[in-house]
């Protein structure tokens, strides 16, 4: 049976780079082997939401039940979304677990991830402490987005307030990253992020 | 635009050696994706149509509900489908086709609904109705090679042996065929 997925596979991609969606830079496929088992895939930010100007890389794996199974699909690109977890690049949408259909393919999962950019379900979360953000206050989550994608994903937005916090907490030591997500996690309160750091 | 510009190109390669250019099979293959399964993506093989009209390979739609038990719902459209509601596609000599995948169950045969036996003149009916396909030429002089052609014909609609109907055929047949002789007879004569 992993011929059947092989075969999809190679179709699909052909498909692919003759799109539309690929000649306007919206989506982007790229083959990591010769058995069509690992592919990367790259979906731009949507315009008008906090991930416009970012570049996103995905990992996609095609199992060889493809296409009867959805392929497996993570974030590569760090991503401040309430479906996708900010630690894994894990992944809550319906159609890569039950509502998955075999007549789906490689390139309607990438449009669908690139709806699910234009359009969060907080209510559905994968990250439930950007889930409850995204609800509790949503000026401050835009502003986290924003920030992430500038940082992860090339996007244009600097937020100098931002970056001013994070080097504040990697002068006392703390690595990036980790910084970034405290902050984050707390609405960018300082106080409350090296509490939380050194607690 | 782009493809009526291929077009264009296309009619001019044509027309000059008419070596085979890769833009006409480009198109000979999109015309062929109409029949192209929608889980494998290849043409589909066993072809069965599901009743919302999304076609698929019979081993491929198999499998996909074989996947989901719970959830038997078409892989385009996501509307409710089941193993049995699947019309097949019979197209022309595609009937022995093996298939190299798993062992899958035969397709659900086709529905096929008689024709009413009242109206088999409407559509030049050979064969609906042998009874009065021999009445009407019987009379004719030659007619009776049309009657020793019909006692022996295997087709499906005749009376099944033994019937009263069969009976009643295979009596008349004799008859016109007996006519038929005297007849030939009596034009030798005069
Ligand atoms: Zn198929
Ligand atoms: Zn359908």
């Amino acid at each position: 049976m992993a011929n059947i997925a092989a075969q999809r596979i190679k179709r699909e991609f052909k498909e692919v780079i003759k799109s539309e969606e690929v000649a306007k830079c919206a989506i982007k496929l790229e083959l990591l082997n010769d058995s069509y088992t690992e592919l990367k895939g790259e979906i731009a930010g949507p315009p008008d939401t906090p991930y416009e100007g970012g570049n996103f890389v995905l990992e996609i794996r095609v199992p060889e039940t493809y296409p009867f199974n959805p392929p497996k699909v993570r974030f590569i690109t760090k991503i401040w979304h309430p479906n996708i977890s900010s630690v894994t690049g894990a992944i809550c949408l319906d159609i890569l677990k039950d509502q998955w259909a075999a007549a789906m393919t490689l390139r309607t999962v990438l449009l669908s991830l690139q709806a699910l950019l234009s359009a969060a379900e907080p209510d559905d979360p994968q990250d439930a402490v950007v889930a409850r953000q995204y609800k509790e206050n949503l000026e401050m989550f835009k502003l986290t987005a924003k920030h992430w994608t500038n940082v992860y994903a090339g996007g244009p937005f600097v937020n100098s307030d931002c970056d001013d916090k994070i080097k504040r907490l990697i002068d006392m030591g703390i690595e990036e990253h980790q910084a970034r997500v405290a902050l984050s996690s707390y609405n960018w309160v300082l106080e409350r992020a090296t509490e939380q750091l050194f607690s | 635009m782009a493809s009526s510009s291929s077009t264009e190109h296309t009619v001019k390669d044509n027309a000059g050696d008419g070596a085979q250019n890769p833009e006409t099979k480009e198109e000979d293959k999109k015309d062929d994706s109409m029949f192209e399964c929608n889980i494998c993506l290849d043409t589909a093989r066993d072809a069965v149509v599901s009743m919302c009209g999304h076609l698929f390979c019979w081993p491929c739609l198999h499998q996909w509900l074989e996947t989901r038990p719970n959830r038997q719902v078409c892989p385009v459209c996501k509307a409710a489908i089941s193993k049995e509601k699947v019309v097949p596609l019979y197209g022309r000599g595609s009937s022995k086709q093996e298939d190299p995948r798993e062992k899958v169950p035969p397709r659900p045969a086709g529905q096929r609904t008689e024709q009413e036996p009242g109206n088999s003149f409407s559509g030049f009916g050979f064969g609906d109705n042998t009874f009065h396909m021999s009445f009407g030429i019987g009379a004719f002089p030659f007619g009776f090679f049309t009657s020793t052609f019909n006692i022996g014909d295997q087709r499906p609609h005749a009376a099944p042996q033994g019937t009263q109907q069969h009976m009643e055929e295979q009596f008349l047949s004799k008859i016109f065929l007996w006519l038929a002789i005297v007849f030939l007879t009596w034009l030798l004569m005069a």
